[in-house]
């Protein structure tokens, strides 16, 4: 009986270390983050998002697929000519599939945030009322979770410069916030390698964003 | 169990290790036998996968072994899976065709006699913000639906009247839940408003006829209102207006949210600023709480409470026709509560339950010259559905219901009063069938049983709708409708039976990205209409003996795309009706259903000033009245009804709205009718007094700011 026990418990532990660095996922992984950088046109997009899908289907146990299946689908909205609603309404989908398995995730939460900014965009005049304190709720949700979150702050800015366009308020909070995610961004990079495969996106994005400011 | 989990998945890492590669290669297709790219094709549990080409084809080559399942999946279509088996040879799998899965996005929905105020659903007419910044609506919910297709304004009233029906036609409903006395209590021709703010709603359901099996006890209409979700921050609202003030106090958590308001109006000080048609001895005025509540549940569930109760007077002197002097003192006082709770959950295995307890209490109090009549008004409403989707094609929506109905009036100082109690219950159920998502037919059943009158009855209801193309559609409703007759008739003859209407309806709907064209047609039968003998102040001997019809068509078109920042609805609707009804000894039509109703709504966003200005224009050819002079029944009309109304709203910072409007900006003196002298005079005539507006114009100023202590604000202004 103790010879059992100890062979359940050995194999378990093998088990859990195996799950700890899964060589194959990670190249799975790795792979897809390196298309997804390509991705020039909506078969693209398609094709890798189904990459993230097939190795979440695998690897159900895992948020990182599904987050980057949502982003894709996200980023797919803003830029091809798609069904946007369908594409965004999918990516909340994967996000809140995932959000059992990471709850209280900084980069889920920001992500889901980015979604509902992308639903915003489509009809602003009859959904900013409702969506937008949802969104900014989400984004200082993800702010609180992880202050070292840099797409959180950046989306935040992203949001409060629409707004004080809007208002004809002084963008100043929005170009001060993106400044700080610019330096969020800078700290990431100093401990990205090759191995990275959490979110690093964004960054590009804030730049571009920093120029309007100045 | 655990452990024999952990065995295999052991064995299964062990197996893994074998580097023979399979080839598999295929073709997936949609129902119409084409190539559909973008498919997802994987073998479960492995990484190994690819993407359907623009021709349907796929190729990829993988390294597992053994019995697999190969699974095929698109956003938007029915996944499947096949079982293969790989040995390292090349599998060719057959074509695979996957089929359209019908969600709320790409399915027809019925749209005969609805109308749909949602952020949500695509199929909207009207947007939840429209509600508020309808110029002519004033911030009431049911001024804004008196500006689509279907119905008409009765200036005197302010109620909603349908498509020929009086406006006791009309059904309101809270979260699925009855609301009794939804209009404040008024007296003397002043019209009234919804009690209920629209900033408590997320989207409004409005139906015109032919709708759903779980709406019940309305001849012509249903109108459903749905509360809001959870309050996604804290915040305190403070308004100050023209007419009154108040202030809203939310707190919000993530797992629940609570907003309690007070407000106070007094139309005292701005009738001495303007000048008034009525001769009013005390404006009306008023106060109400009001408190809301929202918890999600542990297990999914959310449950809501709204509470109210409120208070409200007026006195008003109203001329006699014949008669010198200021005529008839009329003074009302008014309690109104109303309370409401209910859960809903939608389980994981397609189920959703819904409970819900609803409470209304009307008390007026009224007194013509030396005679006091006080009228008491009680509903409770117990609800419970079951809804299931049995498929993407099959649904249901079964329920039951209870209804308490009290009624009592009584002449206070004669010691005379008269009441009843009427228990009923009711049995429904709906079926919704897709024979795919460009076709769904629904067949809905309604069964109601009353302890007053012992009467039992079955109200059977269908329709279906057909998608066109992808911007338009048909859909067509048949129904049976019963409502009993309204409360102070029934109190005199307790043996009343249900009335009932039968609606045939056909509709045509077209929805292109920013343009609506609706245009539907209707006929609409009505039996067993309440008659009576006397006039309606004193009705005698309530018989079931009435009967009518209304038939017509309506017509809106909304753009709000070619011309930039502005959005306009036109509205035109025919009602042809005549009825049998109340004191009426023939088929005439009614006082409120005037046969040609145009109404325009054109707002415009001017971001420099970052104001909304909005327009509305309302028109009628002009109401039918009796006059006794004339020995014909209802055969005189007044002049056409004609009202501009004009607002602006304006946001100088995100949390403050100053809004400024003014109805019947031209100041036209409408007349929706005549009182006649019950007596002829001397000369034999009768002569008559014109009901007109309470004011040439009403105008009307507020301020609306909002005071949030955000924390994401804060923190923000600590970056």
């Amino acid at each position: 009986m103790k010879k059992l026990i100890l062979t359940f418990a050995l194999s378990f532990l093998w088990i859990s270390l195996s799950m700890a660095s899964d060589p194959a996922f990670e190249k799975a992984m790795k792979k897809q983050i390196i298309a997804m950088d390509q991705i020039a046109n909506a078969e693209q997009s398609k094709e890798v998002a189904n990459g993230f899908l097939r190795i979440a289907e695998a690897k159900s146990e895992e948020w990182l697929p599904l987050y980057y299946a949502g982003l894709i689908h996200i980023e797919a909205a803003f830029r091809f000519e798609v069904n946007k609603d369908q594409y965004l309404d999918q990516a909340l989908k994967y996000i809140e599939q995932v959000e059992k398995l990471a709850p209280a995730n900084s980069e889920l939460t920001a992500l889901k945030g980015y979604a509902i900014m992308g639903k915003i965009s489509l009809d602003p005049a009859s959904r900013g009322q409702n969506l937008s304190p949802q969104a900014m709720q989400l984004f200082g949700k993800a702010i609180n979770l992880d202050r070292e979150n840099p797409r959180a702050l950046y989306l935040m800015a992203q949001m409060e410069y629409g707004m004080a366009q809007f208002f004809g308020s002084g963008t100043d909070k929005a170009c001060g916030m993106v400044r700080l995610s610019l330096e969020l961004f800078e700290k990431e990079e100093s401990i990205i390698n090759e191995d990275y495969i959490l979110p690093k996106w964004g960054k590009r994005s804030a730049q571009q964003m920093m120029n309007n400011c100045n | 169990m655990r452990t024999l989990i952990i065995f295999i998945f052991f064995f299964l890492s062990l197996s893994t290790i074998s580097f023979s590669q399979t080839k598999i290669s295929g073709k997936v297709l949609d129902e119409k036998k084409k190539g559909l790219p973008g498919v997802n094709v994987l073998i479960k549990g492995s990484y190994d996968g690819s993407t359907s080409k623009e021709d349907g084809s796929f190729e990829f080559e993988t390294e597992v072994e053994g019995p697999q399942v190969l699974v095929f999946q698109l956003m938007g279509f029915k996944s499947i899976e096949i079982a293969i088996h790989c040995e390292g040879n090349a599998i060719q799998i057959p074509d695979q065709i996957l089929v359209e899965a019908i969600t709320e996005m790409n399915a027809v929905t019925i749209s005969a006699g609805a109308m749909e105020a949602s952020d949500e659903k695509k199929s909207v007419i009207l947007r939840p913000i429209d509600i508020v910044t309808t110029p002519s609506a004033m911030g009431d919910i049911v001024g804004a639906f008196q500006t689509l297709p279907g119905t008409s304004t009765v200036g005197n009233d302010g109620r909603l009247f349908v498509r020929g029906g009086d406006a006791s036609e009309v059904g309101i409903y809270i979260d699925g839940m009855r609301v009794g006395n939804a209009y404040g209590s008024t007296a003397g021709n002043v019209p009234t408003r919804t009690r209920f703010n629209p900033n408590l709603f997320k989207g409004t359901f409005f139906s015109t006829g032919g709708y759903s099996a779980e709406y019940g006890q309305a001849l012509s209409s249903a109108l459903a209102l749905n509360t809001k979700d959870l309050s996604i921050r804290s915040q305190g609202d403070l308004s100050i207006m023209s007419v009154g003030g108040g202030y809203a106090h939310t707190l919000s958590s993530e797992k629940q949210s609570l907003t309690f308001s007070a407000n106070y109006f007094d139309l005292k000080p701005y009738q001495s600023l303007v000048k008034q048609n009525f001769d009013w001895e005390r404006a009306p005025n008023g106060w109400d709480i009001e408190l809301s509540a929202q918890k999600k549940l542990a297990k999914g569930g959310l449950w809501k409470i709204l509470a109210r109760k409120e208070s409200g007077g007026m006195e008003i002197w109203q001329p006699e026709p014949g008669q010198e002097g200021r005529g008839q003192l009329i003074r009302l006082k008014n309690k109104y509560s109303f309370a409401q709770s209910n859960w809903k959950n939608a389980f994981e295995n397609g189920w959703t339950l819904f409970a819900g307890a609803a409470l209304s209490s009307n008390f007026d109090d009224i007194h013509i010259d030396s005679i006091r009549l006080e009228r008491k008004n009680q509903l409770a409403h117990g609800k419970f559905t079951a809804t299931k989707d049995f498929s993407d094609r099959l649904s249901m929506n079964t329920g039951l219901e209870y209804f308490n109905h009290q009624f009592d009036e009584s002449l206070v100082d004669l010691n005379f009063s008269r009441d009843y109690v009427d228990h009923q219950f009711y049995l429904f159920t709906e079926w919704d069938y897709y024979l795919n998502k460009n076709l769904v037919f629904r067949a809905g059943l309604r069964a109601g049983k009353s302890s007053l009158n012992k009467e039992q009855w079955l109200d059977p209801r269908a329709s279906l709708a057909y998608k066109i193309s992808e911007t338009s559609q048909v859909s067509f409703a048949a129904g049976s409708f019963s409502q009993m007759p309204v409360e102070n008739l029934r109190v005199l003859n307790q043996a009343l039976n249900n009335t009932e209407s039968n609606h045939l309806i056909l509709n045509y709907l077209l929805q292109r990205d920013g343009i609506t064209f609706r245009a539907e047609g209707f006929y609409k039968g009505y039996e067993n209409l309440v008659v009576f003998e006397g006039y309606p102040q004193k009705p005698q001997n309530p018989t079931n003996l009435g009967k009518g019809y209304a038939q017509g068509v309506d017509i809106f078109f909304r753009d709000r795309k070619s011309i930039k920042n502005t959005d306009y609805w036109i509205t035109y609707s025919f009602v042809d009706s005549k009825r049998q009804f109340d004191q009426y000894k023939s088929e005439v039509q009614p006082s409120f259903a005037p046969k040609h109703n145009f109404s325009v709504v054109a707002k415009h966003f001017i971001l420099d000033f970052k104001s909304q200005l909005g327009i509305s224009f309302s028109m009628n050819d002009g109401y039918p009245y009796h006059n006794p002079n004339d020995g014909e029944e209802m055969s005189s009309k007044t002049e056409s009804f004609q009202s501009l109304s004009f607002s602006w709203s304006y946001l100088p910072k995100p949390n403050l709205i100053i809004h400024f409007g003014v109805n019947n900006v031209l100041g036209r003196e409408n007349v929706f009718g005549y009182r006649f002298a019950q007596q002829a005079n001397s000369q034999g005539v009768f002569e008559s007094i014109p009901s007109g507006l309470v004011a040439p114009r009403f105008l009307f100023l507020g301020i609306f700011l909002t005071l949030s202590k955000d924390k994401n604000a804060n923190q923000l202004n600590n970056l």
